[in-house]
């Protein structure tokens, strides 16, 4: 079953001077439970296509469907309310709010659903065990590592119980045992729990794991293979 | 993590910023309660020596007196006026005058001078008059004594013991003249006052004038002040419409309140001034504060947070800081003012001397008055609000994908 459906998206760029096409007249579906690598050289369009997949910028022209609502008609308070409810999203550079511990950042997104405090620590506490950061629920950011800091950027993604997850390259800024690890769990949750995750990587080790390879360039699709 | 949390502990991310802003607030409220607590207590103390010195807080006059000081405007006093202002509610004290202008003559010399008549026993007990008489002695309830003040005194060369006369015009027109003998000299503050005041006995006043039983205002001492609305009401509704003017001391000493006010508003510029740098200094703080996290306001917009919810934390944020120095310096100034207000500054020089010859202490209190307290808070916390006009519009103009690449 799709989640996503997308039809002739386009993103344009400077359009009254010399327009540059950052995505051109894309149709693709991503259906639940994929785990699906955007691949391509820079400037490409990956992180344009995953900007608009989660609402966070708008197209030029199409169609973006996610559960049968087309986000390019939303208003900026019902996109921010839809993504609230139905998007993760894990960044390149973690962006963690510094103030809050790990259990506070998990939490951050489940107030904001306005989620009753007992529910709250349970799933807070289910998160954090599932990413191996059960011992740090009191720390800050600023005491974790990268790729604790990514973990926890995960379990955040995880809280809201989105339809899906972006993740924008997000082993970037790990080092190698920190990304296999990274990697390891997001495969965990997608195979034991069937959440879909759409990456956009330049990172083989990511490309390898996933079961799905969309390759973009200069704005178009150039390839959209399955593994079995 | 509720919003109040989130916000209070992103204040605290810099300290050194916070603390600098909190304390620039604190030293500017703190400053702004100091003076406008000096200036009030002053303004208070001035008010209080005119009342006590001459108007009273309320005088009574015929209709039309005011607009027209003349003799022929003046009232007849009786028993039943009297009585009916005494028994009204919160009046204390009543002295009856009768005052109008006289030519008054010594030797070669002659001057125009300003004649009361007042019930000795009464003027004493709301002006101390007797403690402003430097050479002689105090009026007598009965004779025909008079005091001169000392500047006028000097001027016509006159000593106890000598005899004035006095020329002018009584009521309705009728010829006024008479000789009397100077009992006292007394010193008054006001220079203007010293050079033309003749105080006599208000019924040998009446006589001169052929104004027999009229006095021209009678000045009320009131047990409470802040009252004063509505005695004056209750002394309109006994009085009736139409006959008396029941006016207050503001209404008589419109110089003097206009002169107050002008300084007034010159402590208000200087306040002013120092809220406005206080503001900029806020303002400063707030840009750094806001545009340093602009990726993370992406972020929070980013995984579900509304602008307006955003905007509302950073609202939030100033308001403590803004909140923290107010506090803090309402709390500091507090315990100096109530000090001096209980323990008042004692004056000295000629300050003092002025006060003492007015039958006053030379002390100026402190003024604590809710008014000014609250006045200066909502001034900072407008303040705080106004500059967080510039976080608010950045949140709700906040476009996500270009604060993640911040």
């Amino acid at each position: 079953m799709n989640i996503i459906e997308i039809k002739n998206l386009s993103k344009v760029y400077d359009a009254k001077t010399i327009p540059v096409y950052a995505l051109n007249g894309i149709n693709l579906a991503f259906s639940e439970g994929e785990f699906t690598s955007i691949v391509g050289p820079s400037g490409s369009g990956k992180t344009t296509m995953l900007n608009l997949l989660g609402g966070l910028d708008s197209p030029t022209g199409g169609e973006i469907m996610i559960d049968n609502t087309d986000i390019t008609g939303l208003k900026s308070r019902q996109l921010i309310d839809f993504r609230l409810r139905n998007i993760g999203f894990v960044f390149q550079s973690f962006n963690l709010i510094p103030v809050l511990t790990a259990k506070e950042n998990v939490e951050f997104i489940m107030q904001l659903q306005g989620v009753n405090k007992e529910q709250r620590d349970r799933r807070t506490f289910e998160l954090l065990k599932s990413v191996g950061l059960n011992d740090k629920v009191n720390t800050r950011p600023n005491k974790l590592s990268g790729g604790q800091q990514q973990r926890v950027a995960v379990a955040r993604a995880l809280a809201s119980k989105p339809k899906f997850i972006l993740a924008d390259e997000p082993t970037a800024n790990l080092d190698s045992k920190s990304a296999e690890n990274l990697l390891e769990i997001m495969e965990k949750l997608n195979k034991e729990e069937h959440i879909t995750f759409i990456f956009s990587t330049h990172d083989a080790r990511v490309v390898a794991k996933a079961r799905r390879v969309i390759t973009l360039e200069d704005g178009k699709i150039v390839g959209d293979v399955s593994k079995n | 993590m509720n919003d109040f949390r989130l916000a209070w502990r992103n204040i605290w991310r810099n300290k050194r910023r916070t603390l600098l802003t909190a304390a620039s607030i604190f030293l500017a409220i703190f400053l702004a309660l100091i003076v406008r607590s000096i200036q009030t207590g002053w303004f208070d103390n001035l008010i209080t020596i005119s009342i006590q010195s001459y108007t009273g807080h309320i005088q009574i006059h015929k209709k039309g007196y005011w607009d027209d000081k003349d003799i022929n405007n003046s009232m007849v006093f009786n028993d039943s006026l009297m009585t009916l202002v005494r028994t009204t509610k919160n009046v204390d004290k009543t002295v009856p005058r009768l005052e109008y202008f006289a030519l008054s003559s010594y030797g070669k010399q002659t001057k125009a001078v300003m004649l009361a008549g007042t019930d000795p026993g009464r003027e004493d007990a709301l002006t101390h008059l007797s403690r402003k008489v430097i050479k002689g002695k105090y009026l007598d309830i009965r004779g025909n004594g008079i005091l001169v003040s000392q500047g006028l005194a000097s001027f016509l060369g006159l000593a106890t013991g000598d005899t004035l006369v006095l020329l002018g015009q009584g009521f309705h027109g009728v010829s006024a003249a008479g000789k009397f003998p100077v009992s006292g000299i007394i010193h008054i503050p006001s220079p203007q006052l010293d050079n033309q005041m003749v105080y006599m006995n208000l019924t040998t006043a009446q006589d001169f004038f052929s104004a027999e039983n009229r006095i021209t205002s009678l000045s009320v001492t009131l047990k409470n002040p802040d009252e004063i609305n509505t005695t004056v009401t209750d002394l309109k509704d006994k009085t009736g419409t139409g006959k008396y003017e029941i006016m207050r001391w503001d209404e008589i000493m419109v110089e003097i309140m206009q002169q107050l006010k002008i300084k007034t508003a010159g402590g208000m510029i200087i306040i002013a001034i120092l809220y406005m740098i206080v503001g900029f200094g806020i303002f400063g703080t707030v840009i750094m504060m806001t545009n340093e996290r602009t990726k993370e306001f992406g972020v929070m917009v980013s995984v579900g947070m509304q602008k307006t919810r955003l905007a509302f934390i950073l609202v939030l944020e100033m308001l403590f800081i803004g909140l923290t120095g107010t506090l803090a310096g309402v709390v500091a100034a507090m315990p100096i003012m109530v000090y001096f207000n209980i323990y008042p500054v004692h004056l000295w020089g000629s300050m003092a001397q002025a006060f003492i010859s007015f039958g006053i202490e030379p002390l100026m209190p402190l003024a604590i008055k809710p008014g000014f307290i609250v006045s200066n808070v909502i001034t900072v916390l407008v303040i705080v609000l106004l500059t967080c006009i510039y976080p608010i519009r950045k949140a709700v103009k906040l476009r996500v994908v270009e604060s993640l690449h911040k």
